[in-house]
């Protein structure tokens, strides 16, 4: 949306789960009810999205710099999140346990699937959704829109661009530790994750084509249809498959597989 | 003999018609002018002609091949060379380096890997010799970003020239350039068409002095459909068209 | 003039060098010496013709697992032949790679390049009876110029022989590629740099160049690869984890992509300050990574660009 590509949003992802994973931990520790812990993810992911404002702030120096430079500058804080986990958390991997099996499991086409799984699913369906509905329904989704299209343009209208920035940045990051925070029950929060998202989310950009809502969308859902298939059978090549996919969709559709966007 | 042609061309920018059904032969030995209003879609057809967009419909035929096909390199190398209305340049290259750039494309010596580029010398005179007939013998050293808004747009006219091509479009070649230099800015265009071979010059131009003294035939655009496509002799004979055009240039300026 | 003549000061210190400094020191200027081949490979690529790679580390594994897969699986010692091979891999893998790459540009060329270097790497990590997997595959001592140097133990051999010989390589390649950029194709790729659309319609086939120089750029990776392998005895799968590409143009940041030089100064700068950081503190990825930052907001120039602020021509 912001033409920036954030090598850091995987950072979020990766904090959020850490973050999360201690949060709920403690809560536990404190007494909350088990079934609460879902609450308390999503309001660890929320608070973390204060890293958001002082990032953009920092990004914001190069903003009207080569692309090439906002890009190492992300790398820069990739290098930087990296080791405060690292010094936070450890190096080996941190996990919550079975907590999330308070939910119960469910039967589903003859195999047991916990239903916190569903939960997230349904989650990530609502947030979507969401996204789709405010982008194209409110004032502040038409001039996020808008300014995507044309910098300038919006620019010259009076749209305040900095604070479009800012406010999508953050909420950017808050979906990326929220939605980091929301995986950790299911997995362990591994320093590796980070990458692992960024190159999702890059071949989600690239299956559905830049720009594009429903491409994100139906992107998305390939890439995770994939890894589910990859991990079903042949488990070691899962990130390859993604690669692979990414490449393939690069030769045959490179304006993506819904173009009609701009490349 | 007809070296460039547009047959039935339509562009659409979405639903918006910006050439509606233009015709247009350009021979051997013509300079031609395109004028019209603003918004006439001069530009486009400038850039339907030279393969930089693809037409809705209808067809652009340079020495008889579709030009849809050919990428800027292959126009080049059969012939057809351009300048741009919004200046292009190599802000960080030197006058000297941009035009050697189009003299090595021209004689394919531009991926010679281990060749050194000090010892070019036919390329560096060549260079120069296009750089002086443009009057910019005296900046070769200069980094193109650091010249004047009006020596740039010569620059870039000059590295088109560079490539001997028989057909040169040029997109507003003295826009920002005063009235008075107007004329010695042509006067330099067709010195430099005749030493350099080149056969055909197609201009978009406002200025109607200009368009009148200079062209052997003029393309008057409007709403995207030709209007008139007459000699000057032709055209001032014609009132209604006169009113249409020069009534618009006038407006404009 | 004043130039030339650093720079000729400078290379005489490094020939002293094995007999001035002590050894370790001497030791930590051999990688320095591999990452300067392999970025003038990648200066090519960003410097003058504007392409920014976040693969380039997966041409320097490539040269590393040729080391390692020649000395330890086909008794081939010869370091020549190992570098001539690395070149050789490099340019047939690079070719595929390349033609898709160089499709894209900016930050689409970037996210590729790092796709296909992450690629290699799950392949490295994940087919084991090739690669070794996560442990990696062991390189042995080679041969150079024929002779096994057996006298001498491995400090020696490295600030000895191998010393000289690494050297020897980052001169040639340093002349090979001062030679290209100062060819009417390096003239040609600044020219696609500053303006691609307008070097197409002077007749630069834009794309075709680019080409050329993605493959040239891999095999100086990959020949710095093989000399990067020697000293730790080892390739591993991490030589082509993203973070490497990633310190690859942090190095070419730091020393100046502006100027010719820049990656041997950026090289030369890495290694010696992370080897600083890391004796003083476990997380010198976070003193890293703010420094890197500082670098982008506030010297995006680097080294170079702070003794000689103009971009040469
Ligand atoms: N890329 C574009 N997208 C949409 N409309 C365009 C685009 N380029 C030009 N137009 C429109 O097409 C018409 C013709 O433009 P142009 O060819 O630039 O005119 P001229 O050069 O005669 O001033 C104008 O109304 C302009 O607004
Ligand atoms: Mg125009």
């Amino acid at each position: 949306m912001q033409r920036i590509l954030n090598l850091a949003c995987g950072s979020f992802y990766a904090l959020g789960a850490y973050t999360g994973v201690s949060a709920v931990t403690w809560a536990l520790g404190h007494g909350l009810p088990a079934p609460l812990f879902l609450l308390v993810l999503v309001a660890s992911g929320l608070a973390l999205a204060v890293i958001g404002p002082p990032v953009e702030r920092l990004l914001r120096a190069v903003y009207d710099r080569d692309e090439s430079f906002q890009l190492l500058l992300t790398f820069a804080l990739v290098l930087m999140f990296e080791d405060v986990m690292r010094f936070v958390w450890g190096t080996a991997p941190v996990q919550l346990g079975n907590a999330y099996l308070v939910y119960g499991r469910l039967a589903v086409a003859g195999s047991t699937v916990p239903v916190y799984n569903l939960v997230v699913i349904a989650a990530g369906g609502l947030v979507a959704l969401g996204m789709g509905g405010l982008l194209t329904h409110t004032r502040f989704g038409r001039i996020v829109r808008a300014t995507a299209e044309n910098r300038e343009m919006s620019a010259a209208l009076g749209v305040d661009l900095r604070r479009v920035y800012a406010r999508v940045f953050t909420l950017g990051v808050a979906l990326g530790t929220v939605g980091g925070a929301l995986v950790i029950p299911a997995t362990a929060a591994v320093n590796e994750m980070a990458i692992d998202v960024v190159v999702e989310a890059f071949a989600v950009v690239v299956i559905g084509g830049l720009g594009s809502m429903r491409g994100a969308f139906v992107g998305s859902l390939i890439v995770g249809v994939l890894k589910a298939g990859a991990i079903a059978t042949w488990p070691e090549v899962e990130m390859l498959a993604i690669y692979v996919v990414v490449i393939g969709v690069l030769v045959l559709r490179p304006a993506g597989l819904f173009a009609g966007a701009a490349p | 003999m007809t070296l460039l042609e547009a047959v039935e061309v339509r562009k659409f920018y979405g639903t918006f018609c910006a050439l509606d059904g233009v015709t247009l032969t350009i021979g051997r030995g013509q300079f031609v002018s395109i004028v019209g209003p603003n918004g006439a879609g001069k530009t486009t057809l400038v850039n339907v002609l030279t393969g930089l967009l693809a037409p809705t419909s209808g067809a652009v035929r340079f020495k008889g091949r579709d030009v849809a096909g050919l990428d800027p390199v292959r126009l080049a190398r059969l012939g057809l060379a351009r300048s741009f209305q919004l200046v292009h340049v190599f802000p960080g290259l030197t006058v000297a380096e941009t035009l050697a750039v189009a003299v090595l494309a021209r004689r394919r010596r531009g991926a010679r890997l281990f060749a050194s580029l000090a010892a070019e010398r036919a390329t560096w005179d060549e260079a120069a010799g296009v750089a002086e007939l443009f009057g910019l013998a005296d900046q070769l050293g200069r980094p193109a970003r650091t010249l004047p808004q009006g020596d740039k747009k010569l620059l870039d006219v000059a590295s088109a020239f560079a490539l001997h091509p028989e057909v040169i479009l040029l997109d507003e070649p003295t826009s920002g350039v005063s009235t008075a230099d107007k004329h010695a800015v042509m006067a330099v265009l067709v010195e430099a068409a005749r030493r350099l071979g080149i056969a055909s010059i197609i201009q978009v131009e406002h200025d109607m002095d200009i368009v009148f003294g200079y062209s052997d035939r003029i393309v008057a655009l409007h709403q995207g459909r030709v209007l008139a496509d007459a000699t000057p002799a032709e055209l001032q004979a014609n009132d209604e068209v006169m009113a249409t055009i020069v009534g618009r240039a006038a407006r404009r300026a | 003039m004043i130039r030339r003549g650093l720079a000729l000061a400078a290379a005489a210190l490094l020939a002293l060098a094995p007999l001035l400094a002590p050894p370790y020191q001497v030791t930590l200027l051999l990688p320095a010496f591999a990452y300067g081949i392999a970025l003038l490979g990648l200066n090519l690529l960003f410097g003058t013709a504007g392409l920014l790679s976040f693969g380039h580390a997966l041409f320097v594994a490539l040269g590393a697992y040729t080391a390692a897969g020649l000395t330890t699986r086909y008794g081939v010692l010869s370091f020549e032949a190992i570098v001539a091979a690395a070149a050789g891999l490099a340019a047939v893998v690079a070719v595929p790679v390349g033609l898709l790459c160089v499709r894209y540009v900016k930050i689409y060329f970037g996210m590729l390049t790092l796709a296909f270097g992450m690629l290699f790497y799950s392949f490295l990590y994940k087919f084991y009876a090739l690669t070794g997997g996560d442990e990696g595959l062991r390189v042995l001592r080679p041969l150079l110029l024929g002779r096994p140097f057996a006298e001498l133990d491995k400090v020696g051999f490295l600030t000895g022989p191998f010393y000289y010989y690494a050297l020897a390589l980052l001169a040639l390649a340093t002349l090979a590629m001062r030679r290209i950029v100062r060819s009417p194709f390096g003239l040609s790729l600044r020219a696609i740099r500053e303006n691609a659309d307008k070097a197409a319609f002077v007749g630069v086939s834009v794309r075709r160049y680019r080409f050329y120089a993605f493959v040239i750029a891999a095999v100086f990776g990959a020949v710095g690869g093989t000399l990067l392998a020697v000293p730790t005895g080892l390739a591993d799968p991490l030589l082509a984890y993203w973070t490497h590409s990633g310190n690859l143009v942090f190095m070419l940041l730091l020393g100046g992509f502006e100027h010719f030089l820049g990656p041997l100064v950026g090289a030369l700068a890495f290694i010696f300050l992370q080897d600083l950081v890391m004796s003083l503190t476990a997380y010198w990825r976070f003193v890293f990574g703010a420094l890197l930052a500082i670098v982008v907001v506030f010297f995006p120039r680097g080294l170079l660009g702070l003794v000689a602020p103009e971009r040469p021509a």
